[in-house]
């Protein structure tokens, strides 16, 4: 066995398909973008090289930022809403027990399962400013206003809040699996020492969930510059470009526009900045926990 | 007891979750019930051939942006194809339709492929087909082969480049406003002749807590042909010709694109649209006129099938009238000044391996007594060709206002302002002219825009 796993060929044939994959579904694609990035390709016919002229359009195009901006608005609001809460319900949903535990745990997850197209469009409905259910929970309350949860101004929130209740389930399972795996024992330990509720969280749940938590907030991080479906069928970016994220804005470019040698230049950013912050993240874990 | 609290607090939350869940499902249903002509999802359909005779098959791969095929201008051109499978057995057509966003994406993926579809839908506008035209993706026509299909005059213009013919034109398109008859007599509202009474009459039907227009924002393409006819209104004979050169030019100093705007944002401001209208998709805007919530609807007449639609209220369908934009003060335009133009059809790819038998089937579609005749007698749309002799005087009078619009207009816009320049330029007027709207933009932060936007 061990002469198996030290022969090169065997080592290869084991590792090639993932390689395979990674060179031609990654790798491959990242390189081609960048060569298109120095180009002014339209996606269709001759194209010519220009240089970094797309960089320094975008260097000066403040949607790029804008979009930039959404990302991190939405990064800080996964950190510091979604998950602090999607960690207390997965400790409260600890202490539930039996069936009703696996009831709102199963509840909790619903809209995760459930198309990313429906969920968009049922948030539409519902923010809609002629018939949406806010606007009828709001009018029968007494309210006779006009209110656009998706016009200008308000747009980025609602869509904030329709991601961070979207990616709620995730996080909350990923938590609770977290809390599952913490010895009961201590818990019993720090209750015949006398400590109460808050003090068991602070000083059991939460320093023993810390890898989980790692976790949790590097992929919320990714998954917010990755954001794209939810906000295309939701917003299409607007109105006007600001709920634009990165993915949202490339794909208008490269494909609406047909600015594809730009939207390739976007990608390319885009990538940057997404090693940028996975490593920067992961060097601040690693300083952390030693 | 805590876990009782705790119990309470997320039933709480569950029961709000599932309120929520039903209230947008519901309405779900009501969207996805109206046909939307832009927002339908994507369907594909693989047609085989009836009985094959042996030896000679060919297969025609369609590729077309009419995605619903059971009603509106993709049934009709469902029962074209079907209909030349059973007169040639040898033919197979395989079908891919997607909605017209994702058509665009796609057409481009399979231009930079080397597998083009045979038959492709087209715009036969500058800012799709130029680039097209340019990468030598369409075949060229014979137009001596359609000296007897009727089409009206300038017709294929958007088709051809450069003296010769790359497509063919389906319909005559017109933009207007469709308006429901009984609301309008409710509320004491007469059609306006002046842009001043159209204004007058969104007052009414906003304080009889009505939407007066529905508009369309989230594909801000209408918002971009309401400000074609703004321009048509106020620059009159010559609009045509002035939007080419503000856009060639990039130079948009003359006097009327000022006063354009100027309405344009009154409009906006006054609240002639629903709130929110920004973000309003197709089927949402269209749904609010074809239940009564609002009082008109701004969109062109491939929607006129809304008279015959079954789906539509009947107290609704058989109420709908239509107007074109009413004339502006100190305009030089007057009431017949229409926005019309030739835009989708069809052309045959210049690399397809059965060149000749799309082109046999193109021009089957477009027989005079086939695609002009089915769109008229199904009320879905005005052909580009010649199709008095197809009147049956069972037309519902939604389809004559049309005709008599056309028939009597005095001006015709032809291709919309946006779709005059090249892609880049389609978006940054339609984004602009919504960032515009909702004041994020200065009218002349909008013309620099255009006008960087064709460097």
């Amino acid at each position: 066995m061990h002469n198996l796993y030290s022969n090169k060929k065997v080592i290869f044939s084991l590792m090639a398909p993932g390689l395979i994959v990674f060179v031609t579904a990654i790798l491959a694609p990242i390189i081609l973008s960048t060569y298109y990035g120095f180009t002014n390709f339209s996606g269709i016919g001759a194209s010519s090289f220009i240089g970094l002229e797309n960089y320094k359009t975008l260097i000066h195009d403040s949607v790029f930022w804008t979009a930039l901006r959404n990302s991190l608005l939405l990064s800080i609001g996964f950190i510091c809403i979604q998950h602090p809460l999607a960690m207390l319900t997965a400790v409260k949903l600890d202490k539930l027990q039996g069936k009703t535990e696996g009831l709102f745990r199963c509840i909790f997850f619903i809209p995760n399962v459930i198309s990313v197209a429906v969920i968009a469009y049922l948030w539409k409905f519902i923010y809609n400013p002629s018939f949406g259910l806010i606007t009828k929970v709001l009018r029968a309350l007494g309210y006779t206003g006009q209110l656009n949860p998706l016009g200008a101004g308000n747009a980025i929130w609602a869509v904030l809040l329709v991601l961070i209740w979207h990616g709620f389930g995730w996080g909350m399972l990923i938590y609770y699996t977290g809390v599952k795996n913490i010895d009961p024992v201590m818990y019993e330990a720090a209750a015949i020492d006398g400590a109460s509720g808050s003090k068991t969280f602070f000083y059991i749940t939460l320093p023993l969930m810390k890898p989980v938590i790692q976790v949790n907030v590097t992929m919320a991080v990714i998954s917010a510059l990755k954001q794209m479906e939810t906000v295309y069928l939701l917003t299409a970016g607007g109105p006007g470009n600001e709920t634009q994220f990165m993915a949202s804005y490339l794909y208008k470019q490269a494909f609406q526009s047909y600015k594809y040698g730009y939207g390739n230049a976007i990608s390319v950013a885009f990538i940057a900045i997404c090693l940028v912050s996975t490593v920067a993240l992961n060097r601040l874990f690693a300083e952390r926990g030693e | 007891m805590k876990k009782r609290h705790i119990g309470a607090l997320l039933c709480t939350a569950m029961i709000a979750a599932v309120l929520a869940g039903c209230s947008g499902s519901g309405k779900q249903e009501g969207a996805a019930g109206s046909d939307g002509k832009q927002t339908q999802a994507a369907a594909t359909e693989a047609a085989t051939a009836a009985p094959e005779k042996a030896g000679g098959d060919v297969t025609i791969k369609v590729f077309s942006n009419l995605p619903d095929r059971t009603s509106g201008q993709g049934l009709i051109e469902q029962m074209l194809f079907d209909q030349y499978r059973k007169e040639n057995p040898n033919v197979k057509i395989e079908i891919e339709a997607l909605d017209d966003e994702s058509y665009k994406t796609k057409f481009k993926a399979y231009a930079s492929g080397s597998d083009m579809p045979d038959l492709v839908s087209a715009w036969g506008q500058p800012s799709f087909l130029d680039e097209v035209i340019d990468a030598g993706l369409l075949a060229e026509l014979n137009p001596s082969d359609y000296k007897d299909y009727g089409f009206i005059n300038g017709a294929l213009d958007g088709f051809s480049k450069n003296g010769k013919l790359y497509g063919l034109a389906r319909n005559t398109d017109v933009m207007s406003f469709y308006y429901n008859k009984a609301l309008f007599e409710q509320n004491g509202v007469t059609v306006p002749k002046t842009y001043d009474e159209l204004l007058a009459a969104v007052e009414k039907f906003k304080a009889a807590g009505l939407i007066p227009v529905s508009m369309d924002g989230s594909d801000k393409w209408p918002l971009s042909i309401y400000i074609t006819s703004l321009f048509q209104q106020f620059d009159g004979a010559t609009a045509s010709a002035d939007m080419q050169a503000s856009i060639k030019d990039g130079d948009y100093t003359n006097e009327a694109w000022p006063k354009v705007l100027d309405l344009y944002k009154k409009t906006v401001d006054a609240g002639m649209f629903q709130t929110g209208f920004e973000t309003t998709d197709y089927a949402t805007s269209m749904n609010l006129f074809t239940n009564g919530q609002s009082a008109m609807y701004y969109m062109g007449s491939w929607e006129m099938s809304m008279a015959t639609n079954e789906n539509i209220p009947e107290d609704i369908r058989k109420n709908i009238g239509v107007f074109s934009m009413p004339s502006v003060t100190g305009g030089k335009g007057t009431i017949t000044d229409i926005t019309a133009w030739n835009g989708g059809g069809h052309a045959v790819t210049a690399n397809s391996p059965v060149k000749e038998e799309a082109i046999k089937l193109l021009n089957y579609m477009y027989l005079p007594e086939n695609w002009s005749k089915l769109c008229w007698e199904n009320g879905v749309c005005m052909s580009a060709q010649d199709f008095s002799k197809y009147l049956t005087g069972k037309e519902t009078s939604l389809q004559l206002e049309f005709v008599d619009m056309v028939n009597n207009s005095t001006n015709i816009s032809g291709t919309t302002f946006n779709d005059r320049g090249t892609n880049a330029f389609k978006t940054a007027c339609e984004d602009s002219f919504v960032e515009f709207a909702i004041g994020k933009l200065t009218p002349d932060d909008v013309f620099n825009k255009l006008a960087a936007a064709m460097k």
